[in-house]
């Protein structure tokens, strides 16, 4: 949450200084890279924790109508699910950071592997709340989503 | 496995998943990774497609126009324009009702979200229109239906993500939102009056009190200003736009109207930073969806199917993409709807030269409806949980109001010299429109 906060915060202060430097007339280009690399890990940050809080977008949960054993199978298995995909971005994620120093960010020169490096961090996240979640979630029972 | 089958399977991986429970994004993710592995494609490039999706300059409008109206709603501003849709409007037949439909026309201009709407609307007149004996159901329904115009009267998170997905000007979409939004709004004022219940109507306000309350609600009501403004004077982008809007709100509005809140500004900043990360990793999954889709050739069968059964008429072309989106409204969400199915609607915007702001429009106003449609009605689900009342009965009283959004989504089809009136006369270039080389004004297709 406090990344969260702190990424809104950063991208905030750095479009409105790329807004006053460019009326200065003295734009400072590197500005609008910083800026999006708060934005790109405030999303993926932002996922993991949403993924904690049982923030996310939900179609409908029919686990949610449903009690006692099957419930839990349905929970559980959701939880699977995701936390399948956080193995997914982790280890794709890793292999997409490697291919991310053959680009560079311009007018940096800054490797594109800088940016690539939130989705297997986003995914380490996903994976490790979710098995906070399915741990609580077998011994107390699972949150509804937010 | 065919491409058909393939793009079958994805599918219903997405709504198997998504309907179990599992968050849409990584549903969306979930069903791409098992695809993408009968293909030749590599999965670290689904990764990549992902990072594409979001890394786009103009989506940083999304956190800001969120920022906008979680701090307006969180800093109790939104009471003062409450107070004016009541001083103008609130001695009217349907009383409250009314009241509903003319603060959700103002909040439309602020925030970008019908979440925001429909927390605001619920919370601050949900209870007084149940005291006054409005039938909860009819309650939950119109506030949902009033939400919808925050994604039609600019700021538009959803003309911010089709724009940025479609490559079509934002500030084109958020005028041609204006029009429908209007019909929709009068529209639901029409149903209130005749069709609900009567409400308990207030002593019409005099001109002293309605100066009154329209002093108190002016230093919110500046921000649809400066937003616009900024856009159409050239001098802001819309992402820019949404930044000095929230600067206008930390320093100015704030300040003015409710100091104490300043205590509690970075809790609700890291709020926003985690809620604006909600539809983005959506972005980013249905942009890898979308991806996928377009390389099983998904985009040129169903625009092949489409052109088809229309012909080159861009009025067919269009009723039969409303058909699609009211029916793919109803069961996904709106914003990775439009990242999905954005090739299909460029191949048709393109193969029958329809106006891409045109076209935008009325894939928002449509997908707007979408939000009280069952079974995935968000605003709807929203409403009705805020209001405590069951979805079931929210969905009956929201029927007869399918009517107002049938009549806008029509009008908006059929009249594209009203509803790109705005664009055309504002923002010239946003709809092709372009410098008269020997003349001045400009010269549109």
């Amino acid at each position: 949450m406090v990344l969260c906060g702190v990424a809104i915060t950063g991208f905030t202060v750095t479009v409105i200084c790329d807004i006053v430097t460019r009326m200065l007339g003295r734009p400072w280009l590197w500005l609008q890279e910083v800026t999006m690399t708060f934005f790109i890990y405030g999303v993926f940050i932002g996922t993991a924790a949403a993924t904690r809080r049982n923030d996310h977008l939900y179609l409908a949960a029919l686990a949610e109508a449903m009690t006692g054993r099957r419930r839990l199978a349905f929970e559980v298995f959701n939880r699977l699910v995701v936390l399948a995909v956080a193995g997914c971005m982790i280890w794709y994620g890793y292999l997409n950071f490697l291919d991310g120093f053959r680009s560079l960010r311009m007018p940096s020169m800054t490797p594109l592997a800088s940016l690539y490096a939130a989705i297997p961090l986003c995914g380490i996240l996903v994976a490790l709340f979710t098995i906070e979640q399915l741990v609580n979630g077998w011994k107390h029972g699972f949150a509804e989503p937010g | 496995m065919a491409n058909g089958a393939l793009i079958f399977l994805m599918a219903f991986l997405f709504l198997f998943l998504g309907y179990l429970g599992v968050p849409v994004a990584f549903a969306l993710i979930a069903g791409v990774l098992v695809v993408t592995s009968f293909t030749p494609v590599g999965l670290p490039s689904i990764m990549t497609q992902m990072f594409n999706g979001i890394d786009v300059e103009a989506l940083l409008a999304v956190p800001f126009f969120l920022l906008v109206g979680e701090l307006m709603t969180a800093a109790n501003v939104t009471a003062r324009m409450i107070t004016l849709s009541q001083a103008l409007i609130g001695h009217v037949r349907g009383g409250l009702a009314q009241v509903v439909t003319v603060f959700s026309m103002f909040f439309a201009g602020i925030s970008g979200s019908s979440a925001a709407d429909v927390a605001v609307l619920s919370r601050s007149l949900g209870p007084d229109m149940k005291r006054e004996g409005y039938n909860p159901a009819f309650i939950a329904a119109l506030i949902a239906s009033a939400s919808t115009m925050a994604n039609l009267i600019p700021p538009s998170i959803m003309a911010v993500v089709y724009g940025a997905t479609g490559n079509v000007s934002i500030g084109g979409l958020f005028l041609g939102g204006v029009v429908p939004g209007l019909v929709v709004g009068i529209g639901l004022m029409i149903y209130s009056h005749f069709f609900g219940p009567i409400g308990v109507m207030r002593r019409r306000s005099s001109f002293g009190e309605v100066g009154e309350a329209m002093k108190g609600a002016a230093v919110p009501l500046v921000i649809p200003v400066i937003i616009m403004g900024g856009i159409l004077s050239g001098f802001f982008t819309p992402t820019e736009a949404g930044v000095v809007a929230v600067a206008y709100i930390l320093f100015v509005a704030i300040p003015l109207l409710n100091r104490g809140y300043l205590r509690r500004l970075p809790h609700d900043m890291a709020m926003t930073g985690l809620l604006y990360s909600i539809p983005l990793i959506t972005i980013a999954a249905a942009s890898a969806f979308g991806w996928m889709l377009a390389y099983l050739r998904g985009p040129a069968v169903v625009s092949g199917w489409i052109t088809s059964a229309a012909g080159n008429d861009p009025f067919m072309v269009m009723l039969l993409l409303v058909g699609l989106f009211i029916i793919v409204g109803d069961f996904i969400d709106a914003i990775p709807a439009i990242i999905i199915f954005m090739p299909i609607i460029v191949d048709l915007t393109q193969a029958t030269s329809i106006n891409p702001v045109h076209m935008g429009v009325v894939i928002i106003v449509t997908l707007a409806f979408g939000l009280i449609t069952p079974p995935y009605g968000i605003a709807l689900l929203m409403a009705s949980k805020f209001i405590g009342v069951r979805f079931g009965q929210a969905m009956f009283a929201s029927f007869p109001i399918y009517i107002v959004f049938f009549a806008a989504i029509l009008f908006t089809i059929f009249f594209p010299e009203i509803v790109l009136w705005l664009p055309k006369h504002l923002l010239p270039e946003s709809v092709g429109c372009f410098r008269n080389p020997s003349g001045p004004g400009y010269i549109c297709p």
